[in-house]
This record gives C-alpha cells, sequence and structure tokens, in this order.
C-alpha cells in the first residue's frame, strides 16, 4: 500500500493538472481514474504463506525503473486459483497493473491464468505508452507465480513416487 | 573541362552561376547520394571562395543541391574547410571556434548556438570519470550559468536569446546527470552505447530481489521516524558500497558488471527516496 504522503501527492498532482475532475471523452477513456481507483481502493493487497504446498510465489522487479512486484496465488485440489495477493513498491500503473491481476487470475484455473496478457492489463487501465512496462511486469509476475506453483507440484508428484 | 548543368536556372542568380563556372563544379543528375553530399561540400566551398555571395544566395544552392530527405534542419552555416578538420566559424563574425564547446566567440563575444555531439563532461570540464569532485563540479555550472542564464540576454537579438535559452539548459542537464553517482554512471554506459533496457528481472537476481521487498514492507510498516531513519542509514551504507564497486568496475572498463551494479543501485536509490518520504509523513 502506498504511503500516504505518496497518495496526497499523487491526487493532488491528478486535480492539479484538471485530470482527477475532467469530463470523460466519450471515445477514449480516462486512465488516471482506473489507476487511481486502484491507489484509493486497492484490491488484494498482502501475503500469503509462501512455504505452503498450494501457494505460487512470483517475485520480478523491473531495473529499469526500479520496480519490485510481489504476487501469490492460492490453488486449490482442482487446479483453480481461489486466492490471490499481491506487494507493489513503485509508481501507479505498476501498483493498479499487479491489483488488477490478481483480480483478472482468481477463479481461473492455472492453465486459463497462463494465457493473461499484458495487452489485457494496459487496455483495461488504459495505460499510456510510456507505462505498458508495467503491465508486462504484471504479466511476468502472473507467470512467475504460476512457475512456482508447479514447481511445488511437481516436487511433490516427484516425492510422492519416491515414497511409494 | 568540366560541363556545368544547372536545374532551374532562373532560381539562381546571374553572380552565383558565374561562381558555379569559375571554380568549375561539376553537377550531373545521375549522381548518387554519397557524391551529392561531397558535392554540397564543394558548392559551399566553391562559394566560400568567392567575394560576392550573400547568405540568400547560398540558403538556394543548398536548397537545390543538399539532399533534402534528411528531414531535419539546421542552421545554414558557413564552414572554412581547413586542412585539419571541419572547423565551425562564429554566426556573427564568421571568426574560427577554436574552443570545444564554445559558449562565446573569441572574438565578438557572441553566444553560440550549443555544441552538438560533446559529452556532459566536456561541458562541465570535468574528466569522464565515475569519481567526481562535486564541489567543482557544481563551481564549474555556477559559472558557466552566470554567463549563459537567459536573464543576462533579455536586452538582445532574439536569435542570442534562443542560444542562450538551449545553451543553458542543456548546462542544466548536464549538471543533473553528473552531480548524481547513479545518472553518473548510467550516462558513462550511454556513451559506451550501452542502455539498461525496459524489461524484468526475476529468476536472475531472486535473492536481491527478496532483500528488496523485506526492506519496503519493512519502511511500510514503520511507526516512528527513528525506525525510518535506521533503514535510511542501511540504505546509505548499501549506496556507498555500491558506489565503491561501480567505480572499479567503470575503471576497469567492466561495462556489464557496471551495469548490474548500477540496476542494484536504481532499486536502493527508490527505497532512499521512499525513506525520505515516510520521514516527511511523519512531520
Amino acid at each position: 500500500r502506498m504511503s500516504g504522503a505518496t497518495l496526497r501527492k499523487c491526487i493532488s498532482l491528478l486535480v492539479y493538472r484538471g485530470k482527477l475532475f475532467s469530463p470523460e471523452h466519450s471515445t477514449s477513456c480516462s486512465y488516471h481514474k482506473k489507476v487511481v481507483d486502484h491507489y484509493e481502493n486497492p484490491r488484494n493487497v498482502g501475503s500469503l504463506d509462501k512455504n505452503a504446498q498450494n501457494v505460487g510465489t512470483g517475485l520480478v522487479g523491473a531495473p529499469a525503473c526500479g520496480d519490485v512486484m510481489k504476487l501469490q496465488i492460492q490453488v486449490d485440489d482442482n487446479g483453480k486459483i481461489v486466492d490471490a495477493k499481491f506487494k507493489t513498491f513503485g509508481c501507479g500503473s505498476a501498483i493498479a497493473s499487479s491489483s488488477l491481476a490478481t483480480e483478472l487470475v482468481k477463479g481461473k484455473s492455472v492453465d486459463e491464468a497462463l494465457t493473461i496478457k499484458n495487452t489485457d492489463i494496459a487496455k483495461e487501465l488504459c495505460l499510456p505508452p510510456v507505462k505498458l512496462h508495467c503491465s508486462m511486469l504484471a504479466e511476468d509476475a502472473i507467470k512467475a507465480a504460476l512457475s512456482d506453483y508447479r514447481l511445488k507440484q511437481d516436487k511433490k508428484e516427484v516425492l510422492g513416487e519416491a515414497r511409494a | 573541362m568540366f560541363m556545368i548543368q544547372v536545374p532551374r536556372v532562373s532560381m539562381l542568380r546571374v553572380n552565383t552561376l558565374r561562381v558555379l563556372c569559375r571554380t568549375g563544379t561539376l553537377l550531373q543528375t545521375g549522381w548518387s547520394l554519397k557524391d551529392r553530399q561531397s558535392l554540397s561540400r564543394a558548392v559551399t566551398c566553391a562559394l566560400q571562395c568567392c567575394v560576392s555571395t550573400d547568405s540568400s544566395s547560398i540558403r538556394s544552392l543548398q536548397q537545390q543541391f543538399v539532399p533534402q530527405d534528411r528531414g531535419d534542419k539546421r542552421d545554414v552555416r558557413v564552414r572554412h574547410l581547413c586542412t585539419a578538420q571541419v572547423c565551425l566559424t562564429c554566426w556573427n563574425c564568421q571568426h574560427p571556434l577554436k574552443q570545444k564547446p564554445a559558449f562565446f566567440c573569441e572574438s565578438c563575444e557572441v553566444v553560440q548556438p550549443p555544441p552538438e555531439d560533446t559529452s556532459y563532461f566536456s561541458i562541465l570540464e570535468c574528466d569522464c570519470t565515475f569519481t567526481l569532485d562535486t564541489l567543482k563540479l557544481q563551481k564549474k555550472y555556477l559559472q558557466l550559468q552566470r554567463l549563459l542564464h537567459p536573464d543576462n540576454f533579455s536586452q538582445k537579438s532574439e536569435r542570442e536569446q534562443g542560444y542562450s535559452e538551449s545553451q543553458s539548459a542543456l548546462v542544466n542537464k548536464a549538471y543533473e546527470t553528473l552531480l548524481k553517482p547513479l545518472s553518473r554512471g548510467l550516462y558513462m554506459l550511454e556513451l559506451q552505447g550501452l542502455n539498461i533496457e525496459e524489461g524484468t528481472d526475476s529468476a536472475v537476481n531472486s535473492e536481491l530481489l527478496m532483500e528488496l521487498m523485506e526492506i519496503n514492507e519493512a519502511l511500510d510498516a514503520v511507526e516512528t521516524p527513528q525506525e525510518a531513519n535506521e533503514i535510511g542509514q542501511d540504505t546509505k551504507g548499501k549506496l556507498a558500497d555500491l558506489t565503491e564497486q561501480i567505480d572499479t568496475a567503470l575503471n576497469k572498463g567492466e561495462l556489464q558488471t557496471a551495469k548490474a551494479l548500477l540496476t542494484k543501485m536504481k532499486y536502493f536509490a527508490n527505497i532512499e527516496e521512499k525513506v525520505k518520504e515516510k520521514l516527511s509523513s511523519f512531520m
């Protein structure tokens, strides 16, 4: 969660630019509104137990801007993602992208979640071109979490076979 | 014997035509782009040799024979073709500009347009090294701004005002970049053609990312300025270490190592910023 001071600064900047309260154009969406929504009402901020068998953890960073993103998924016995949590330290677009990512993965199967693309995230949030890499980071975080989960399942299988 | 074939004769003035004939410049319509470029230089040189030329005829000739597909608009500058290298001249008095970069003409003291292809290090008269005397840098910066700042040019011509603005902005940019170790290091890599790509860093640096996550989460959870300060001090220490390591790597010419270290520095510099924000939120 962003600190209050940063949040206040961002909001005041948006108000100053007149974008926070400006009317929406009929043809294009106002990305600020959607991104700000994720600031003010963050969904799924937090952590899951990374040592749990059915939890996959994805940890990614963007060297160019220094953003760090953690996304975790909890999968049930049927291979369906029942919970997801994130923690992102970076710009507003990165926070919004990962917040949206957790919303998108919930309810999907592990295979379905693999098909989530950064373009879906960018489109939904109406990210400007300069912030497209934030949605890329979120897609990579999802993939990293799924990959971690897969690795754990494979290990479990191997151990299970060894015991049998 | 050279043959001269000039298209659109009516656009050229008669004395300019005479210049071409006199210096025996060869023109052909089927020449390659490379030839045309050297031709435009030859034409410019030819015009230099002649006494009676004025800027409008030079301009019309440049329009005729300089490749149009360049797309960039440049000031029409008259160049002396010295035997050593192409020297720039003052736009006002045509005195050669020997200094590089030349902010002012040595002869008429008029401000010059900002230098092209000059590194920030030479603009601020510093050696191109990672360790920098920031006090010396600041002194040079202030000295330059005292001379170049647009406030000093309010009574001068529009052209001079424009040049002073661009020069002043360039000096600002150079100073900002060279002042902080991170931007300085990144700029030095850029000069060598190495950039930090937009992309993701996951498996490669998972230990570092975990460490960064932990520090960020701890910072998020602090409840007193003292706790925030502790993290701040710790981060400062890490940044100082990294600065040393980067210096070593750059001195040895180990660019990839320097790039990896600068990436790490970026993450910690962000944390340092967040510490400052956290501390100000307590006030």
